[in-house]
């Protein structure tokens, strides 16, 4: 796993020209490889994962083997849970995030069990877990029931928009986004009402399937999603299609600078990335002062 | 080390400062010491000296001359000012807490920022700890610059006062300085504490005179990095009042090096002599198993 910074903070010297974001600036945007216009996208997105809901987890195991839990448990350490956090997880439909959290804010507090303050906090502690999906949000919520924790209501799950949340400016200590981002048809309006609703302190967290540069392993890895994944999908899902929109979407999303420097020019500063399994998944992410 | 004294020989007569950002006691990164800080401050003859940006951090400016001025009302350099004060917050919840995240996120409260920050520290309670030896380092040197008593003392007596007003400053957190210590010599951290104490033994040796340029230099830091750590940890479990118990400690142990000067000489001219008998002696014994 390698670690790499990349603090941009003025601005001025990030050159238009060079951002390929402004592909998606244009009325038409990409659909994997496909190009559609900006309206369809999202319905087409919504579609995607109206089918995949039921077998989302199955799916991310199969293809992942396993490691998507170890990625996301990365995701949660790094993001350093307190009690009386609030906390926005977004496109976090299925929950597994979000119960990562929870469960790390809980044995926190069993470990301060002395500090009367904390048991006070613990009540505040809020986890919004927002997706556009409903079936997604669904499949969560059984999931938060069949954990037993259908009834803390430190859970609250939302339907919203990542591009227009509804939360307040300055409300939110921790934001993360995992699988979510390459899906969105704005990347920047995503970025930029992540730094709205973050508090001053607060902390963006992305974790995407990214860019592998390594000689060998680039073309094994190319290998495994063109061929594999499909066929996996059809298989096991019945859904060839959603997961051929996968892979080429994994493609078409920025690379991890470059990704990077859109997330500063949010106003976000100390941005960093981390690449995990030599950069087929990367976590980047970002301060707000 | 080179540092201190190009630091000696461009600011001779200003106020002396630890190259770090704004007025702002920052978080010691250890590269930002790196030995690269070297060409930037010879260039500089105005003021303080600089510090050039660590390769592994892009950032557009390495400040130069003006630096409180110039970068204090720059945007670019406010998170790692943000960052400084909420360790400062943090440190008064240290008594109580220990040096925790815990200590952290009451720091961060304080000061109106969300705890989320403790997040984005990489080594979270070292980085507390190296704030805080950062922190006592820069007091001790503001205390040579303006303190005329050390002009008459001889370097013995120097060297005694320069250890003892540093861990006086140790002195309110000793209930929780030896998890400070663990934390310290936690293998991921064990290369920037290094370097803070290299550097305040260096400091020290400096206020005291010293003057060498050859062996004697290593000898006399690795000396003086001895006294300075066995009096610490002396310190952890004295309860006399005010330390008294500690600071004679010191005092016979600072004796005892300077002392020990004619006693590495004398060492010397036994290992001289113990070598020529023995290898007289190995060589007969080579000679015979040869000769069979």
């Amino acid at each position: 796993m390698a670690l790499r910074l990349l603090t941009r903070n003025l601005r001025n010297r990030i050159s238009p020209n060079l951002c390929s974001a402004s592909l998606l600036h244009s009325h038409a945007t990409s659909f994997g490889f496909k190009e559609v216009r900006e309206e369809e996208k999202s319905q087409m997105v919504g579609k995607v994962f109206s089918n995949v809901a039921s077998n989302y987890d199955l799916m991310n195991d199969f293809m992942s083997a396993g490691l998507h839990r170890l990625w996301k448990d990365r995701l949660v350490s790094k993001l350093t849970p307190f009690p009386g956090m609030k906390h926005l997880d977004v496109a976090g439909g299925t929950g597994d995030v979000a119960f990562r959290i929870l469960e790390s804010i809980n044995s926190i507090r069993r470990r301060a069990l002395q500090d009367p303050i904390n048991d006070d906090l613990q009540e505040e502690t809020r986890i919004y877990v927002c997706d556009i999906n409903q079936n997604m949000l669904n499949v969560g919520k059984n999931r938060a029931l069949e954990r037993g924790l259908g009834e803390d209501k430190s859970l609250v799950w939302v339907q919203g928009d990542a591009e227009a949340l509804s939360f307040e400016d300055n409300s939110m200590d921790g934001y993360t986004i995992a699988f979510g981002i390459r899906n969105v048809t704005h990347i920047e309006k995503v970025l930029t009402e992540a730094y709205r609703v973050l508090k001053r302190g607060g902390r963006f967290l992305c974790l995407e399937l990214s860019h592998v540069e390594i000689p060998v392993f680039k073309e094994l890895y190319d290998l495994y999603s063109f061929s594999v994944i499909p066929r996996l999908g059809e298989v096991v899902a019945g859904d060839r299609e959603s997961y051929q929109y996968l892979v080429e979407s994994i493609r078409r999303f920025p690379p991890q600078e470059k990704f990077a420097s859109m997330i500063a020019d949010a106003g976000f500063q100390k941005v960093e990335y981390e690449n995990l399994v030599g950069g087929v998944v990367a976590i980047h992410s970002g301060l707000k002062i | 080390m080179y540092r201190t004294v190009v630091n000696r020989i461009l600011l001779s007569g200003g106020s002396r400062r630890l190259p770090r950002y704004p007025d702002i006691r920052t978080i010691i990164s250890s590269s930002r010491f790196s030995t690269t800080a070297q060409p930037q401050t010879v260039l500089n003859p105005s003021g303080s000296s600089t510090s050039s940006s660590s390769s592994t951090s892009f950032r557009t400016s390495s400040a130069a001359g003006d630096v409180p001025r110039h970068e204090r009302n720059n945007p670019r350099a406010e998170y790692e000012g943000e960052q400084a004060r909420v360790l400062q917050a943090s440190l008064r919840h240290v008594i109580r807490l220990g040096w925790s995240e815990e200590a952290m996120i009451a720091g961060a409260k304080e000061v109106g920022i969300s705890p989320s920050i403790v997040g984005s520290f990489p080594r979270k309670e070292a980085a507390l700890v190296e704030f805080f030896m950062d922190d006592c380092l820069q007091r001790l040197i503001d205390r040579i610059d303006s303190g005329e008593e050390l002009q008459n003392l001889t370097p013995s007596q120097c060297i005694y006062k320069l250890v003892r007003i540093r861990l006086e400053m140790q002195a309110p957190y000793i209930s929780k300085w030896p998890q400070a210590l663990s934390i310290q010599a936690h293998p991921l951290n064990v290369s920037t504490s290094f370097k803070q104490r290299a550097m305040l033994i260096d400091e020290i040796w400096h206020a005291a005179g010293d003057e060498t340029s050859d062996l004697d230099w290593y000898v006399k830091r690795t000396v003086l990095g001895g006294i300075y750590s066995t009096t610490e940890i002396y310190m952890l479990t004295d309860s006399s009042p005010e330390f008294r118990d500690t600071w004679l400690f010191l005092d016979n142990r600072v004796k005892d090096a300077f002392d020990l000067k004619k006693m590495i000489q004398e060492a010397k001219y036994l290992a001289e002599a113990v070598g020529a008998g023995m290898g007289s002696s190995l060589q007969g014994f080579v000679g015979r198993v040869l000769q069979r």
